[in-house]
């Protein structure tokens, strides 16, 4: 890939790489160039976008003011010092207060097990994220050794693992769940039928 | 390999030693789906997921076959008899 822009200080230049027809785990990098300092230097905003399933991970950083070239070379993050499958799994838990490694989509589970805990967790109407492990395996294999837990559904929350449907079910039955998710914005934070 | 009831049994029974264990082949008779029941000694102490964990532990060698387990229960001797003798949930 060769990169040749020229640009002022005020504007901006984007080259986006089309993300379509890309394998998953591929990495699609965006340049902005944001500024220049001098005749042989730029100022380089780098958004790597990585492809896993249908779904989008994003990572910014802000490159030095110089040796400006290396930022142009093509990386590989999941090689390299960049996100990796696991720091995807850690910011998922980190970033969403609910959140389920599934087998299908909430509308949509393929599995009777997540059916069960969606069914469960929709009852409290709190944001619920999810991510589809049957479209990724290697996203399923680190989900599997991030929480050391041999099965799907696998549901976090505020960052910690909970379990897997059993449990959630379980907890739902003796209100713990209920105090669990008590502090977390939604619609209406009280379970349905109460 | 197909994993069978017994063997589903014979390895809760040799990690977990259960004071009560009941293992339900849901199936439908094609094997490597299953729901379980154990109460053990070794829950004691133990959250539900730790309880699971060691269940899951447990079943490791039979893991990649089996299709679905579901943990119905995961107790300790305490916490089960007070359970098996009152069958109407206790008025609070």
């Amino acid at each position: 890939m060769s990169v040749v822009c020229t640009s002022s200080s005020s504007s901006l230049s984007t080259l986006l790489l089309r993300r379509r027809s890309l394998p998953v785990g591929s990495e699609v990098t965006t340049f902005f160039l944001i500024g220049s300092n001098n005749g042989s230097s730029l100022v380089v905003k780098v958004v790597s976008m990585q492809l896993f399933g249908q779904s989008l991970k994003y990572s910014t950083k802000i490159s030095g003011d110089s040796d400006t070239h290396e930022d142009f070379r093509s990386t590989n993050k999941l090689e390299g010092s960049g996100i990796s499958v696991q720091d995807v799994v850690q910011q998922d838990v980190k970033i969403n207060p609910v959140m389920i490694y599934m087998k299908g989509v909430p509308d949509a589970p393929r599995c009777g097990f997540s059916a069960l805990a969606i069914k469960v967790l929709q009852q409290y109407r709190v944001p619920i994220s999810s991510r589809n492990i049957l479209e990724d395996p290697v996203l399923k294999e680190a989900v599997k050794a991030f929480s050391n837990w041999p099965t799907f559904p696998q549901i976090f929350v505020k960052g910690e693992f909970i379990g897997g449907s059993d449990i959630v079910l379980s907890m739902h039955q003796n209100g713990q769940l209920k105090e669990l998710l008590s502090d977390i914005k939604g619609d209406n934070s009280k379970p349905s039928g109460e | 390999m197909v994993v069978t009831k017994e063997d589903v049994v014979a390895a809760l029974t040799s990690s977990l030693s259960p004071s009560h264990l009941q293992v339900i082949d849901t199936s439908g008779g094609c094997g490597a789906s299953f729901d379980v029941e154990v109460v053990s000694e070794k829950f004691e102490g133990k959250r539900l997921l730790e309880r699971h964990r060691l269940v899951n532990a447990a079943l490791a060698e039979q893991m990649p076959q089996i299709h679905a387990l579901s943990i119905k229960k995961a107790l300790t001797p305490s916490q089960w008899k007070p359970q098996s003798e009152n069958e109407e949930p206790a008025k609070i």
